[in-house]
């Protein structure tokens, strides 16, 4: 853990810590949210409320008049709903610029967050587990490697090199170059962000789910949504299939190979939900 | 562009038809250089016999429905069989010895054995591997180029 806060403790830029959304995570395990706290705690923000304005007045989740208006957008929408603009919202802010590091273009990592978000989530719905937690989980999983780009971005051939020849997954190859890798990064920087335990263990055992004890099948939500979004074509970078294959992950959620295609299938209907969200980086 | 689950041919010389990053998809364009016409598919998986209603409405979802609309319209447009040459992009494949992740390898088996059925060869091919690329057919001069996501140059696949 000493190594992992030493890592981050050493970048030059880290982000913002997201204050509102695990301030949000809080109301949304209780059964009647006062709609007026909601908006309260995402108007300290003024630009994240602008944004999630903008894309509650898109077209594809527009009424017929627009609102400029955050406790109608929360009326209209209904708060899960807006909990999730609100959560995507941040996720852009963070997750938008290009990573070089990974050979990530302008955007990329973002659309890699939102199609393994939206897939995750439509996952969670359909086997009846909460949607909100692991879209959350789900959209925030590769945060270590905004982090991590900084120091790759002079050793990224290396990195490139060393996965190709050892044929190993580029988490291991970080390990191995930077000393720590990119999930157990990103997890870390989640718990001083003060997001629930349960996101953190998600998020670090995001590509190895069985590790993640109680919190298992969070974490086996975001690898199977994660391979499905790369399996779509939502994985960029060199090598950004390097990545382990978990059979178990199957067997925590209590599914066979055999689903692999109509989740992917699903996913592909969400293609409007995920293009919207997009947007938000742009 | 030409959008994922779907297909395109045409006649135009003036058009590049592309693909969106194919991840385990495969990419299949043809080119018939007597006609002079091209199309591409973007196929998600082997076979519609899962869901044919979803294969009703989107043929090119699957290989099988969507290999046979693909050559169906190049056959429309006067293309013959023997004169078409085939292109295929995609497939990529995770670090899976359980081969519970196969998909891109299933897509590139499924897909060998339809071209079989129907006498076609594949001209040239870069599947598999541990990268996403895109594929672009230029309809003018029958060139296939390949994107790899993360990398600036892209790489001919064949030049006719």
């Amino acid at each position: 853990m000493q190594a992992i806060d030493d890592y981050i403790n050493s970048v030059r830029f880290l982000p913002a810590a997201p204050r509102v959304v695990p301030e949000l995570m809080k109301l949304l395990n209780q059964t009647d949210v006062d709609s007026s706290k909601v908006v309260k705690l995402v108007s300290f923000d003024p630009a994240l409320t602008a944004n999630v304005l903008r894309i509650c007045n898109s077209a594809y989740f527009g009424a017929a008049t627009p609102t400029s208006d955050l406790q109608e957008a929360v009326t209209r929408l209904g708060f899960q709903q807006v909990y999730q603009l609100v959560a995507a919202a941040t996720g852009a802010r963070m997750l938008g610029a290009a990573q070089p590091g990974y050979g990530f273009d302008q955007g990329e990592l973002w659309k890699h967050s939102v199609a393994v978000a939206v897939t995750a989530q439509l996952m969670a719905k359909k086997l009846g587990d909460d949607e909100n937690l692991v879209f959350t989980a789900a959209l925030l999983h590769d945060i270590g490697k905004i982090i991590l780009s900084q120091a790759l971005q002079s050793v990224y051939p290396k990195l490139v090199k060393e996965t190709e020849i050892n044929q190993q997954s580029l988490l291991e190859s970080e390990k191995k170059i930077l000393g720590v890798q990119h999930a157990e990064v990103g997890a870390r920087l989640l718990e001083r962000w003060k997001f629930p335990p349960s996101i953190v263990s998600a998020v670090w055992f995001h590509h190895t789910p069985k590790g993640a004890g109680k919190h298992q099948r969070l974490a086996a939500y975001v690898y199977m949504a994660d391979m499905i979004a790369h399996f779509m074509g939502h994985g960029y970078g060199h090598m950004a299939f390097a990545l382990r294959g978990r059979s178990d992950a199957l067997t925590i959620l209590g599914i066979t190979s055999e689903s692999i295609p109509q989740f992917l299938m699903e996913s592909f209907d969400q293609i409007n939900t995920v293009e919207a969200l997009f947007t938000l980086a742009a | 562009m030409v959008g994922m689950a779907d297909l395109m041919v045409s006649q135009n010389q003036s058009m590049i038809l592309c693909t969106f990053p194919l991840g385990s998809c495969l990419g299949i364009a043809i080119y018939d250089p007597v006609a002079r016409l091209g199309g591409v598919l973007h196929s998600m998986l082997p076979d519609s016999s899962i869901d044919p209603q979803r294969a009703a409405a989107r043929p090119g979802m699957f290989l099988d429905t969507g290999l046979a609309l693909l050559l169906e319209h190049a056959g429309n447009l006067k293309s013959k069989k023997e004169n078409l040459l085939i292109y295929v992009a995609g497939g990529s494949e995770i670090m899976d010895e359980t081969a519970c992740f196969n998909i891109g390898k299933r897509n590139y088996e499924v897909l060998t054995g339809l071209l079989a059925k129907q006498g076609l060869k594949i001209h040239a091919a870069d599947v598999g591997g541990l990268t996403n690329r895109t594929m672009q057919l230029n309809l003018g001069t029958g060139e296939v180029r390949l994107k790899f996501s993360g990398q600036a140059k892209m790489k001919m696949l064949c030049k006719p």
